[in-house]
């Protein structure tokens, strides 16, 4: 088996300028992998177009980096003609009839879509366990779940079967899967990245964002995803940037916090040590680095459970069972087919959320939860701004333990939220927010920095990022 | 440990439009229940301001213009419906005489 994928993007793209190798190389060699791998369970479905698609790009002269290269699409990103599922029984025959704005911008740059990558069902979990089609699984460790949502675009990169892959992120669904599988993944600011062709779980907290191996490839990957798009009117016009444009500065004068809740009882001991470690190399190099006290960040969990659920029970009632996706059989009227089907095509954790956020949102209840909830949403918000007026960064771990064993938060839905409790704050704020491996603990497993940046400030992110990678490495 | 009955578990089953069996109803019952207490405890938050914040996107959404723009051909918005009838999606009656 060739090992071109596992070069960086730049020297494959030099071999590709060089007429050395052409894409049929690399995806012939990215499907080799992805069939000798496949007990991972990273792929929901594989492109059965991309030999044909990277044929006829043999003959064209590469004009961008990412010319040429195989991606994993998580399977909530629709992409026109190849089955998205949502990894749901209710979408598993869904066709799209239209690529997401992300996916157009992935084409025009000719990477090559290698296939549609296993998540949690409708991106609710923070395992992938609830898939229909089964967990993917973590590449360092096998019992291990590879985190989610975008577990098998972790599991597709952190395994090597793809360089690349696009992830999204609700409450930490690129992050927290990144951290377990030893990857650097992004969630841009909210209204980067257009959202239109993500089949929406919760609106106001969704954002698509690039998983790569490398921080510079994480940059430059964001840099083909941005901009503002008509068809999603949250989607924010802003001037072009390069978002490599810092990385490999030095980190002196770098203003960064702490805030106290990161690193308290909540995180298991050896993370906080090696967090404590890096904090005392950023000191050393130049950084100041407080640790600070910070409100709300204790609340942002309950929050997401209220915000989150009541938004999805309003997205998902579009699945009917009239249009598109799964319908039941044996029904006798409107009502019973709705019921039915949701019922018959919608795995538990998804029921949960629909029922809880249904019931969020009727009548008094809505008043009681869900205008709380953005009550202290802003308020959470407010707190961000506050320490960003006097820090450019703030940094935490991405998680509060290791990727557990397979098993050990299915069916509980409590646990399977708090997986996410270092990460949610940042989608309630909307700020983007980036993990960067930091080495690994005892059983080999990978331990990962969160970074969080101001609004529109991924450039600074990766700054930090960049610097902490070359020390790791 | 505490559980929701099997009226409320059907209640909220019914806001959501999702039929269970009843298998499902004895389990929800439990499994609910304790995402009811974790949504309660936003009861317990005593320091807040009365702004709500709906969307992080400043000044809210723009606009389009109301105008017509690109549209599905039939065959196109009924490709993925379960059932269809020609250039019709079939459902089932929906009002009887």
């Amino acid at each position: 088996m060739s090992k071109y994928l596992d070069l960086s993007i730049k020297e494959i793209h030099e071999l590709l300028v060089e007429k050395k190798i052409t894409p049929l190389n690399l995806v012939e060699e990215a499907l080799e992998r992805i069939e000798a791998a496949k007990d991972l369970n990273a792929f929901i479905t594989v492109n059965d177009k991309v030999r044909e698609e990277a044929s006829t790009l043999g003959e064209v002269d590469p004009d961008n980096l990412f010319f040429g290269i195989p991606i994993a699409i998580k399977d909530n990103i629709v992409t026109k003609d190849l089955k998205t599922t949502c990894a749901s029984h209710i979408l598993d025959n869904f066709i799209p009839i239209y690529d997401a704005t992300v996916v157009e911008k992935i084409k025009n740059a000719k990477m090559l879509i290698i296939g549609k990558a296993n998540m949690d069902e409708f991106a609710m979990g923070s395992t992938s366990e609830t898939s229909y089609f089964g967990a993917p699984l973590n590449p360092h460790d096998k019992k291990r779940v590879s985190g989610g949502s975008s577990g098998g675009s972790a599991s597709a990169v952190a395994g090597g079967l793809v360089p690349l892959a696009l992830g999204t992120d609700t409450g930490g669904s690129i992050r927290q899967p990144a951290s377990y599988t030893g990857l650097v993944g992004m969630k841009p600011t909210y209204g980067r990245i257009s959202r239109y062709g993500l089949v929406a779980f919760a609106s106001s907290l969704d954002q698509i964002g690039p998983m790569t191996r490398t921080v510079y490839e994480n940059a430059a990957l964001l840099n083909i995803l941005v901009g503002e798009d008509e068809k999603d009117l949250t989607s924010v016009k802003k001037e072009k940037e390069d978002f490599t444009r810092f990385i490999g500065d030095d980190i002196a004068g770098m203003k960064i916090a702490l805030p106290k809740y990161f690193v308290s009882e909540i995180v298991d001991k050896e993370i906080s040590d090696r967090i404590k470690e890096i904090i005392s190399l950023l000191r050393e190099k130049g950084a100041l680095v407080d640790i600070i006290d910070m409100k709300y960040l204790d609340t942002a969990v309950n929050l997401y459970q209220i915000i989150a659920m009541a938004e999805a029970s309003s997205n998902l009632a579009r699945f009917d069972g009239v249009r598109y996706g799964f319908r039941a059989d044996n029904i006798d009227s409107v009502d019973s087919m709705y019921a039915k089907t949701r019922g018959e095509g919608f795995g538990d954790e998804v029921k949960r959320r629909i029922m809880i956020g249904s019931y969020i949102l009727s009548g008094e209840n809505a008043k009681t939860y869900y205008d709380k909830a953005l009550k202290v949403r802003d308020d959470i918000t407010k707190e961000f701004a506050r320490i960003f007026k006097d820090y450019d960064l703030i940094i935490g771990p991405t998680t509060t333990r290791v990727a557990p064993m397979l098993g050990m938060t299915k069916d509980d839905p409590h646990k399977a939220f708090m997986d996410d409790v270092l990460v949610i704050p940042v989608n309630m704020a909307g700020l983007p927010g980036l993990n960067v491996p930091v080495g690994i603990n005892s059983e080999g497993l990978p331990i990962g920095l969160h970074i969080i940046g101001k609004s529109f400030a991924e450039a600074t992110i990766y700054r930090l990022a960049s610097f902490i990678e070359e020390v790791e490495r | 440990m505490d559980k929701l009955t099997r009226e409320e578990v059907l209640h909220v089953a019914h806001l959501a439009r999702i039929s269970l069996t009843e298998e499902e109803i004895e389990k929800f019952r439990g499994e609910l229940k304790i995402l009811m207490d974790d949504i309660d405890k936003i009861k317990e938050i005593k320091d807040f301001d009365e702004e709500m914040m709906y969307t992080p996107v400043d000044g809210n959404a723009r606009l389009r213009e109301d105008e017509i723009g690109d549209m599905l051909s039939a065959k196109d918005a009924t490709i993925n419906a379960p059932k269809k009838n020609g250039s019709f999606i079939e459902v089932p009656v929906m009002i009887n005489e």
